[in-house]
């Protein structure tokens, strides 16, 4: 998927500016938001499960090339083959080639934000697969033509009317708006006919166990299931940082995942295959592939300060947590992984330079830090991108400061580094400001404070420091 | 150098190292279960199986609560029989011509097949025999996408989560559980494990014991979604309903 | 920003210290602990900064307390990544950092919740300043705290936890994105029916207010700091009286 980071601004203005989606995206506040904070109430060892979740991560990314090794041998030792892909051109590319050669018709898609690095459904279409997205918000986004909005909810914007405009092929306009359930039957019938004759699936990974070699996928509505069952083909894709070393990890990883993307004790479906179908079976695929891929990852890796991202499970629980993704929404963000982690991981896999204003998109309330299932400092690290674009401090081409900006904080400093500077700057401003105010408030101001009296009125300086105050006071005191 | 090997020295080199480390238990605070060995696994399965048997009543009742949140329809039989006119109820009343169930031999031992055909509907079993070909494979997929009702026993139940185990094999097909509308699960004492970590920790014992099954389905409830509006709605992929019968001690 | 601004929430809190027997010193010479060049990603323009400010309460002793959440998360939670390649410098951050509070935190960490009864008579709401509720760690003590003034009435504000969309910087940097998340703040407000919002961040503050008043509403907003030392004057101009 090409990246659209630069648009930041306007597409956040227009998602601010259209009511039906602000209304659409409280239900990832009331929804999603409350019912983790539920099921994190209702689980007495939450904040020992968070430790342990972080530190199987810390260890295996810690480690992640011995477990990248491991994994594969055991894919192998299974009977299913392994490709390595650096970007998301060779992924593509590789699973292009594995359906042509299979002479393959159909192919059903199982979420996967993997495969959206990759545009893969788009791909497989224009190379003339029926290629369908299984996950009832990804099947309606994929009517839409649009990308998901959310990593665990990718039709969140859209309203019942919408969904009926796409779903119900005999909806017309002024209709009574099917409901949830009568639109969902619709796709239930419309996608079951297309089970029935995938030969075909690609899936994503939630986790894949280095020990055994087996993935583990994680859903609601038993599409995951259908991939892992119907098609003769099944090909997984993931990310290399999907790795847990041990089966029994995936105890603690399911508990944190699943509480913190749905606010579930466990989703409908968790389905773990070690591979193709075994030989006394009927049914199950009789290829398994699994696809990784770097795309970009390993500068996440290789710098310390933000090879923690790597350690997300895409729960989507810091967007639900987000006060600026609960306004802007999931486009705004001009790639794959919107919200808080997106901020982080979408620069540096895209380009720091066009994507600066994610990291800047951010008031720090850092409740994504308290949602986050494996504790990731999302806000440090905001912090340090905006380091980067501010002073080009890891690269100079990535700094996108302006010249003005940079003046700005350059004064701030020599005005904050003497105290007589420091009273002298702001006794000015106050001369300045104070024939404009009432009341101790300004209405107006000249840029770049004008930004904030657009919609807020502000606060003009006090008339004498409270340094001086006390001094006044105490010498009061002692006269 | 293969791209695999190409790939991973890029890993490599991005720790920070030019060669692959073998992990250790650094933090001595078994950050990962990778580094319990196979005794310890072993003691944690058995452990797993004796607590599922010292406490399967209390197990059942926690199981019984937890499959209803998820929205399992849950049915107590006292023995067999009951079972086995519960199983006919639901079948009439979904007006089901045609059931698959699984070989598990709880099926059998409460009747099951008199008493789905007692009803008029025909009775198919997911097991197979002889060689597998294409024909069979289709047989057998629109057997289970035709069919109204799947019934099956449990491999294991969890519950904390109020959830199925199965394990796919010939006698138990992945289908089963999934493509017809209706799925019954029949339940019986001492196959409820307390928690995800003891089904992961017999199933890790059964990986290092060479054991491992080729895939695992967890089931807590009926398919769902609510990827419209927030609302959720069971039934989009899989089983619109699903019905859980813990068949008592008898 | 109290030292400029909302001069009275410094004088509320000198107040408060005092009232609680502690003596009090403001150092003359203090400024800024760096904070808005920090999060601005001006690191270089903050380091001088900030060890100008550690190294101004290196020279004095006991404890340093500050009425902001977010000031004190900088010192405490954000010198040892801003000094992250001065060990030294870091180490004495931190000596600075174990001994600053928040103004609260200090109180109900070495007084108790109850150690402030003054008396005020008015309806209030609370809202939670983020880095004082997520990096200080006090969510309920404020509003206990506040609960033990006689005569106000405390009111449950909805989402009270969710940012009020002030974060710095960020407030012009990105003032539409900050107005919609402040405009869902003050519905909440003024859902309320409460006279006050008492809040413990003075940036929070101006945020707030400034929302309400370009909204035409009557509602004050109130730095916890100062609504403690009010109800401590109510309580000695009563006794007084009598």
């Amino acid at each position: 998927m090409k990246p659209l980071t630069l648009n930041f601004r306007n597409k956040a203005a227009e998602t601010m500016g259209d009511k039906q989606v602000q209304q659409s995206l409280e239900h990832v506040y009331t929804g999603f938001f409350k019912g983790r904070l539920e099921a994190a109430g209702d689980t007495p060892e939450w904040e020992e499960l968070r430790d342990k979740g972080k530190a199987i991560k810390d260890h295996t990314i810690a480690h992640l090339d011995y477990y990248l090794g491991m994994l594969a041998d055991n894919v192998e030792k299974n009977g299913g083959s392994v490709y390595f892909a650096e970007n998301a051109d060779e992924a593509r590319q590789h699973i292009i080639d594995l359906a042509h050669a299979r002479n393959i018709k159909t192919i059903i898609k199982s979420k996967s934000m993997v495969s959206e690095e990759m545009a893969l459904a788009e791909s497989l279409n224009d190379e003339g697969f029926e290629t369908v997205e299984t996950d009832l918000g990804e099947y309606i986004i994929q009517l839409a033509g649009e990308t998901p909005y959310h990593l665990i909810a990718p039709a969140v914007h859209k309203s019942r009317l919408e969904v009926a405009e796409l779903l119900d092929d005999n909806y017309k306009s002024g209709d009574r708006v099917p409901d949830a359930t009568e639109l969902t039957m619709m796709a239930r019938e419309k996608l079951r006919g297309v089970f029935a004759r995938a030969d075909m699936s690609v899936t994503g990974v939630n986790f894949a166990v280095a020990e055994s070699g087996s993935i583990a996928l994680v859903t609601n509505e038993g599409n995951g299931r259908m991939s892992t069952t119907v098609p003769r083909v099944h090909v997984a894709v993931m990310g290399m940082e999907k790795i847990v070393p041990s089966i029994q990890d995936l105890s603690t990883m399911l508990r944190i995942l699943i509480r913190s993307a749905t606010g579930q004790r466990i989703s409908t479906y968790v389905t773990m295959v070690n591979g193709a179908r075994a030989s006394d079976e009927e049914e199950g695929p009789e290829e398994f592939h699994l696809v990784i891929m770097n795309n970009g990852r390993q500068n996440l890796l290789a710098d310390p300060q933000l090879r923690e991202s790597l350690n997300c499970i895409r729960c989507g629980a810091c967007l639900n947590a987000c006060p600026v993704y609960r306004k802007v929404g999931g486009h705004a963000y001009g790639w794959v992984y919107p919200g808080p982690i997106g901020s982080i991981v979408t620069p540096v896999m895209t380009g720091l330079k066009d994507a600066h204003n994610l990291p800047a998109a951010s008031s720090l309330c850092g409740a994504c830090l308290d949602a986050c299932p494996v504790k990731i400092n999302i806000p440090r690290m905001l912090l340090e991108l905006r380091h980067r674009t501010a002073e080009g401090s890891a690269d100079t081409a990535e700094r996108t400061s302006s010249k003005a900006e940079r003046g700005i904080w350059k004064l701030w400093r020599a005005g904050m580094m003497g105290r007589k500077r420091f009273d002298l700057g702001a006794r000015l401003s106050w001369l300045l400001l104070r024939p404009m105010a009432k009341n101790g408030w300004l209405k107006k101001t000249p840029p770049p404070i004008s930004r904030w009296t657009s919609t807020r009125d502000f606060p003009i300086m006090a008339s004498s420091s409270l340094r001086s105050k006390l001094s006044k006071r105490t010498k009061k005191a002692k006269s | 150098m293969t791209d695999r090997e190409k790939f991973i020295s890029n890993v490599t080199a991005s720790l920070g190292r030019s060669t692959v480390l073998v992990p250790s238990d650094e933090s001595g605070t078994d950050s990962t279960a990778i580094f319990e060995d196979a005794a310890t696994a072993k003691s944690h399965a058995d452990r797993a199986m004796s607590y599922a048997s010292e406490r399967s009543t209390e197990l059942i009742d926690r199981m019984a609560n937890m499959a209803a949140v998820n929205g399992w329809k849950v049915h107590r039989a006292g023995n067999p029989e009951d079972a086995a006119d519960l199983i006919a109820d639901i079948s009439e009343q979904k007006g089901a011509k045609s059931v698959l169930r699984s070989t598990h031999e709880v099926l059998t031992e409460i009747g099951v097949d008199s008493a789905v055909t007692n009803t008029g509907a025909t009775l198919g079993v997911t097991e197979h025999s002889g060689s597998i070909d294409a024909n069979k494979i289709e047989q057998a997929k629109s057997d289970a996408f035709t069919a109204d009702i799947g019934i099956t026993g449990v491999d294991y139940a969890i519950a904390e989560t109020g959830t199925v185990v199965l394990h796919p094999r010939s006698g138990l097909s992945r289908l089963v559980s999934l493509a017809p509308p209706t799925h019954i699960a029949v339940l019986r004492p001492n196959e409820v494990l307390d928690s995800l970590t003891e089904l992961f920790a017999m199933e890790r014992n059964d990986y290092l014991s060479g054991d491992l099954a080729g895939s695992m389905n967890l089931i807590s409830g009926p398919s769902k979604t609510a990827d419209i509006e927030g609302t959720t709605v069971t039934g989009i992929h899989g089983p619109l309903e699903v019905h859980l019968i813990i068949l008592e001690n008898r | 920003m109290v030292d400029q601004v909302s001069t009275s929430v410094g004088e509320s809190t000198f107040d408060i210290l005092k009232h609680l027997g502690l003596t009090v010193d403001f150092l003359d010479d203090q400024t800024c602990c760096g904070q808005p060049a920090f999060n601005s990603g001006f690191r270089s323009e903050a380091r001088p900064v900030a060890a100008r400010f550690i190294k101004l309460f290196e020279q004095v002793n006991g404890p340093i307390v500050v009425p902001s959440g977010s000031c004190a998360a900088m010192v405490r939670n954000y010198y040892g990544d801003l000094f992250r390649d001065d060990p030294q410098m870091a180490e004495r951050a931190k000596q600075v950092g174990e001994r600053l509070f928040e103004l609260t935190e200090f109180i109900s960490r070495y007084f108790g919740v109850d150690a402030i009864t003054g008396k005020l008579n008015d309806s209030a709401t609370y809202h939670k300043c983020c880095h004082l509720l997520r990096e200080i760690g006090m969510n309920e003590e404020p509003i206990e705290m506040l609960s033990n003034i006689d005569g106000l009435k405390m009111t449950t504000l909805e989402r009270a936890d969710v940012c009020c969309g002030f974060g710095g910087a960020f407030s012009v940097k990105m003032s539409d994105i900050s107005s919609a998340i402040l405009d869902e703040k003050l519905d909440f407000i003024e859902a309320t029916g409460a006279n006050i919002v008492i809040a413990a961040d003075s940036g929070c503050v101006f945020q707030m207010q400034g929302g309400l008043r370009r909204r035409g509403s009557s509602v004050q907003v109130v730095h916890i700091a100062e609504v403690l030392a009010k109800s401590l004057r109510n309580v000695i101009s009563t006794e007084s009286a009598e």
